[in-house]
């Protein structure tokens, strides 16, 4: 069942120097599954995940031959509609808790916020909720957190107050942009075994944008790898080391491995067609 | 004969009254010419032990000797020509209102060494940046080239010990390659010795002959590369670091039927 499919998608930007193509013609489609997108810095998989929520704003355009959301086209959807759809049908986990959090609101007051405003909910509901939801993201001291402002807590603690805070309202698409790269190896492995069963669980789709190949061909069932603004490859996570072109290839050389030889690392070739 | 030795380093912070144990007798030897890594997750005191020598944090507690001489307090410029530092970030490491030159040719200035259009010029050559960058500012560099910057910045004096604090986690997995590649090109040609933090189990294998383990401010393990990459580790905690390491993610996945 496709519960999201995107055709043709382009984000441009106007700038003094003419229009700058951040995405440039993405297309997939996705189920209730774990898709990937991989790619470098300034490969596009950031404003791919924003552009699905409509959030760019202008100068920045956003063209689509269509992007059906569950029978819906958001090309079509009037601002009110997206508005209805952000957050309870769609969330997104951004990047860093350190700036996408309210660092003047306690983590309490924020996660009841929407309940309240949203869903008419009352203080004591709320609050119920609220702590249920800090609880599914294995926060043991919940209490604590409620009261506690952003910047008492760990990078990891606040990643998983966003992921909480996200999950509160139930959405069937999750975009998570890079949520565990601020975090250590360990508290990321138990980042992502909480995002695995809220997909398995309540049936979720989970869009995961990463820099981490190796992370992504670990936990995601498919992967886009997206380089300046195109998909050049897509590919069953199972199948990502036996990945033809030559930029997935180039990407997985490139990363220093434990027991590898100690000679210089090669580097990434840029110099095919792909790379135009 | 060891060339940086910390014995029992203690340091300690005061924040509100409170007392933060940021690293407690932590004892490591690096001999001449050799590549020592440092591990372990945020908070483990890994990145203090490179300030505390450097003199950006209070050493509380115990020595730290290089050459076999205790270093001074403050470091000076002796210290200055002996030991530089690297830092994780190249966006907030280099003066954003500096062009290139100034931020290469400043310490030249300070220890009144002469000849600096040439050293200038040589170090750009050094790093592999062009060498018209010489009067372009930081906000005109990608990440990398600004860490090349910080690098040629850090080998002005010629120094013979670098201390690398996370040097490649803020770059692109490419260009990360191209950085631990010049950082082995240099010190193979100038016999550097390497003190660095990683948090990447994998670039410290890549960089590095021993590791040292830590957790919670304490020393967990010492490792050689050998006992590393065969997963000899005694302690649970360093298998656990060893078994969480993106790269044997890709491991698992190659042993599986595709």
């Amino acid at each position: 069942m496709t519960l999201l499919s995107v055709q043709n998608l382009r984000v441009t930007f106007e700038t003094e120097n003419g229009p700058v193509e951040a995405v440039r013609g993405v297309s997939f489609s996705l189920g209730r599954e774990r898709l990937g997108i991989v790619g470098e810095s300034g490969s596009g998989k950031t404003m791919t995940g924003r552009a699905l929520l409509r959030l760019i704003r202008p100068p920045g355009r956003i063209e689509a031959d269509a992007m059906i959301f569950d029978g819906q086209d958001l090309m079509q959807a009037s601002e009110r509609q997206m508005r209805g759809l952000r957050g309870r049908r769609i969330a997104m986990v951004m990047q860093d808790p350190k700036f996408s959090l309210n660092p003047v609101m306690t983590v309490g007051a924020q996660l009841t916020e929407g309940l309240r405003q949203r869903d008419r909910l009352g203080w004591d509901d709320a609050r119920k909720r609220a702590l249920a939801a800090l609880e599914a993201v294995q926060i043991r001291d919940a209490d604590r957190v409620m009261a506690a402002y952003p910047h008492e807590l760990s990078g990891g603690m606040g990643q998983r107050v966003m992921i909480a805070m996200m999950l509160i309202p139930e959405p069937d698409l999750l975009i998570a942009d890079e949520p565990t790269s601020a975090l250590d190896v360990t508290v990321q492995a138990e980042v992502l075994s909480i995002l695995d069963g809220l997909v398995r669980d309540r049936g979720m789709g989970l869009i995961f944008i990463s820099h981490d190949l190796r992370l992504v061909a670990r936990f995601c069932d498919r992967v886009l790898v997206m380089y300046k603004g195109r998909v050049v490859e897509e590919l069953a996570a199972a199948d990502l080391m036996a990945a033809r072109h030559p930029y997935t290839r180039g990407l997985l050389n490139c990363l220093p491995r434990i027991g590898g030889a100690r000679g210089p690392l090669p580097g990434l070739d840029r110099s095919g067609d792909w790379a135009e | 004969m060891s060339l940086i030795e910390v014995e029992n380093l203690t340091v300690t912070f005061r924040a509100n009254g409170r007392v933060v144990r940021a690293v407690e007798g932590v004892s490591l030897s690096v001999t001449a010419k050799e590549s020592y890594g440092l591990v372990g997750e945020s908070g483990s005191g890994k990145s203090t032990i490179l300030r505390a020598i450097c003199g950006l944090a209070p050493v509380s507690g115990g020595a730290i000797r290089i050459g076999g001489k205790t270093i001074p307090t403050p470091r000076g410029r002796a210290f200055a020509r002996q030991v530089q530092m690297v830092f994780q970030d190249p966006y907030a490491s280099l003066h954003p209102r500096h062009t290139i030159d100034r931020t290469l040719s400043e310490p030249l200035a300070i220890h009144g060494i002469g000849d600096s259009d040439a050293r200038v010029m040589g170090a750009l050559d050094d790093v592999g940046l062009p060498r018209n960058f010489r009067f372009r500012y930081p906000h005109q560099l990608s990440g990398g080239q600004r860490q090349r910057v910080a690098i040629a910045r850090a080998l002005m004096l010629e120094p013979g010990i670098l201390l690398l604090d996370e040097p490649t986690s803020a770059l692109d997995a490419s260009v990360q390659a191209e950085v631990l590649n010049l950082l082995n090109r240099l010190r193979d040609e100038r016999g550097l010795t390497f003190l660095m933090v990683s948090h990447d189990l994998a670039v410290i294998d890549h960089m590095c002959d021993r590791v040292l383990v830590m957790q919670n401010g304490r020393a967990v393990e010492e490792l050689s590369r050998e006992d590393l990459s065969g997963a000899r580790m005694k302690t649970a905690y360093a298998r656990s670091l060893f078994d969480a390491s993106a790269d044997r993610m890709l491991g698992d996945l190659e042993g599986t039927p595709a």
